[in-house]
């Protein structure tokens, strides 16, 4: 499948101007590139202003799958949507998968993708058996336990371009995913995060778990999901086709703190309907509500969104979340759909990989303007005191003492840089004298 | 069914590949560059593809496409897919260089379509379609040479189609616009005429499919060349496009 833009990442609004190459045509180029998926993260990480994307959605051919043990090889463009068909069709599953299935394996690793089943699988790079990677001067296959396969994953493409993967996915019994969902936040915003603890820590038994949350609501009221595996119907094999898809901008007017708020309490009474509600529904809707609309990011307008994804470790967690979010709300942050959840503790092999144990926070924000992007810096000192992270896929805003605060293992990943590989995260968050 | 294809390396037909492997069919692939028609067939066999042969050739040689299609078992379907895009100043000066891409684009396509059709005649029918192009409708200043192989092989097959249909073989001529197959320069550049490999293979399974003869794709190329076809030769021939 082809990128939505050859340039811009999912979040819009940069002005980079890249030179274009196709991994596989050509020798690696011997400046400045960067491995390129689908264009899926939010900001800078895929993006590499002034040198050269290295394209890799075409080499996307699936090599063997071994249905007797689930392990499936490919080539790095290769994108989760594929693998999820093919892999069903035999009655395995992705281990692990992100809120699009429009990503590539590469991509997926170089991030080191989290699910909704996180604290039960880990991370995607858990997964990975064994991958090849291309560097400026070699090419080796890599297993985990090798310094070089921590760096790469979660490594953000900045280890050279991984070429090939051998992927182990997950035994499921059909493409139907049994879901519960219950309504939360009825008393304070503490109290609610509290609640959603409460029914995430009592739902030992479903892998899958998720709260939505009205982050523009005094209260975070919210609605809880959770969700497990069934048989479900044959035909839910095969996704909806993506059809629908929004060719136009959407004006900056619809795009303001009260739109937001209207939108999320629409969305609230619509999902009060049916609280404590158990259905069944095709796994394609469970984990990937948005994809039926094709470029549903243009929903966010010319200028863009920015994705603010953070984690607190556990202890800190129900404290820190609801300042943070509350900071948000009174500082006037628009956002539609926060999504919360919990991380659990099985280590991921990734040296820079996002997830620690402990709660993590997602909302959008559009087209942010000089107030938003104070209040973002604020809420960033709030995580980085507890010794949380930001997560570097979704961002294209955090300042570089940031970054290294909240990930200071950073100089090891450069150490292991392939010295023509750069992105424009890499340089916006190591530069400042201190890098280097 | 078993599916043969011709020049299986194409955007659009490992496009077709693909969707048709996901039915569960056998292939027969030829192309002309062996490592590359074997990760198609690997990955035409994970994603649910029954048995793939692969075979490469010369596939633009006539005597080639003789001895493959005589060693072929029943087929049912056929996608002739092969092509080169004729740089036309060059093919202004340089008369080998023309005549040898109107082989490819015209001899050696309407030659696969011939042997494809009578085997299918006496194994008990089938589908044979065939890649042409909206460049065949008119000789146009940028592509003259393409525009007359495509040219020849719409008409050989609109010919070919009223021969077949009384023998049960069913020929489709696809009449693609622009494909924007990224390796090319101009994928940046792409606006609305400009679509992908996928929707191309799509239509053309559509076509077979409802046994259609002529296929614009996308559809809106027939309007466009509807128009390009009544512009008057006088003003046409000062037309740089
Ligand atoms: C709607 C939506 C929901 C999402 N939900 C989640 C979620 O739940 N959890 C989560 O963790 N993320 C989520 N994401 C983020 C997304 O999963 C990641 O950004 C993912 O990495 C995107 O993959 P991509 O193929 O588009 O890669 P790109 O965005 O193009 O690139 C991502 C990074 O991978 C590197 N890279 C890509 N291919 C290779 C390769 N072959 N070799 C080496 N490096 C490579 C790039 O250099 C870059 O650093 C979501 C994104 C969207 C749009």
């Amino acid at each position: 499948m082809n990128p939505l833009s050859l340039d811009q990442p999912w979040g819009r609004g940069s002005a980079a101007v890249h030179k274009h190459h196709f991994a596989g045509d050509t020798p690696l180029p011997d400046s400045s590139w960067l491995p390129r998926g689908l264009g899926r993260s939010y900001g800078d990480v895929c993006v590499n202003d002034g040198g050269t994307l290295l394209h890799t959605f075409r080499q996307d051919r699936l090599i063997a799958f071994d249905t007797t043990t689930g392990v499936i090889e490919c080539e790095a463009g290769a994108s989760l949507a594929d693998i999820a068909e093919v892999a069903l069709r035999n009655g395995w599953f992705l281990p692990v998968t992100p809120g699009t299935r429009f990503v590539t394996v590469g991509g997926a690793i170089a991030n080191d993708v989290h699910g909704k089943n996180h604290q039960h699988a880990g991370t995607f790079g858990r997964y990975v058996r064994s991958l090849t990677l291309r560097r400026s001067d070699s090419v080796s296959e890599l297993k985990p336990g090798d310094a070089l396969f921590s760096a790469t994953v979660a490594g953000m493409g900045l280890t050279g371009l991984i070429e090939r993967v051998r992927l182990q996915l997950i035994r499921v019994p059909g493409a139907g995913i049994v879901q519960q969902t219950k309504l939360f936040g009825r008393a304070d915003a503490l109290a609610s995060v509290d609640e959603f603890l409460a029914l995430e820590a009592a739902s030992g038994d479903w892998p899958y778990t998720v709260g939505w949350i009205d982050t523009m609501h005094h209260r975070l009221r919210g609605v809880f999901f959770r969700g497990n595996h069934c048989r479900g119907d044959l035909a839910w094999h095969k996704p909806v086709p993506t059809t629908l898809a929004l060719p136009i901008d959407m004006p900056g007017w619809l795009l303001r703190p009260w739109s937001a708020k209207a939108f999320n309490g629409a969305y609230f009474r619509a999902q009060s309907m049916n609280t404590a509600m158990q259905s069944e529904l095709p796994l394609w809707q469970f984990f990937y509500p948005l994809d039926a609309v094709s470029a549903w990011n243009r929903a966010y307008g010319k200028r863009g969104f920015v994705q603010y994804q953070f984690v607190v470790p556990k202890a800190a967690a129900r404290e820190s979340v609801t300042q943070i979010l509350t900071h948000l709300r009174t500082s006037n942050v628009a956002s539609y759909l926060g999504v919360i959840k919990s991380f659990g503790d099985i280590r991921s092999p990734g040296l820079m990989s996002f997830p620690m144990p402990g709660v993590t926070v997602t909302v959008d924000i559009a087209a942010p303007a000089e107030r938003e992007l104070r209040a973002l810096d604020r809420a960033d000192a709030m995580v980085a005191d507890v010794g949380g992270r930001v997560y570097p896929a979704k961002d294209s805003r955090m300042s570089s003492v940031m970054f290294k605060r909240f990930f200071p293992q950073w100089r090891e990943l450069e150490a292991l840089r392939d010295c023509n590989v750069s992105s424009s995260f890499w340089r916006r968050v190591t530069s400042d004298g201190s890098g280097k | 069914m078993n599916i043969v294809i011709v020049g299986a390396t194409s955007a659009v037909a490992q496009s077709a590949i693909r969707i048709w492997a996901a039915g569960q069919h056998s292939f027969v692939l030829y192309g002309r560059n062996a490592s590359e028609l074997e990760k198609i067939a690997a990955d035409a066999r994970v994603r649910g593809a029954i048995e793939v042969t692969v075979h490469a050739g010369d596939i633009a040689s006539v005597t080639y496409a003789q001895t493959a299609v005589a060693n072929l078992s029943t087929t049912h379907i056929a996608l002739i897919a092969h092509g080169s895009l004729t740089l036309s100043d060059r093919a202004d000066t340089d008369t080998d260089y023309m005549a040898s891409e109107i082989n490819v684009n015209f001899t050696s396509a309407a030659a696969w379509a011939q042997l494809l059709a009578n085997h299918m005649a006496t194994h008990g029918g089938g589908s044979v379609a065939v890649i042409s192009s909206v460049a065949g409708d008119r000789g146009r200043y940028s592509n003259h040479a393409y525009g007359a192989a495509k040219a020849g092989l719409s008409a050989y097959c609109s010919g070919l189609r009223a021969r077949m249909w009384r023998r049960g073989v069913h020929v489709l001529t696809v009449k693609p616009g622009f494909i924007d197959t990224p390796m090319m320069a101009h994928v940046t550049k792409k606006g609305v005429l400009w679509a992908t490999p996928e929707a191309i293979a799509q239509g053309i399974i559509r076509g077979i499919e409802r046994k259609r003869n002529v296929v614009y794709l996308p559809k809106f190329w027939a309007l466009i060349l509807l128009a390009v076809k009544h512009v008057p030769e006088s003003i046409f021939k000062r037309l740089k496009f």
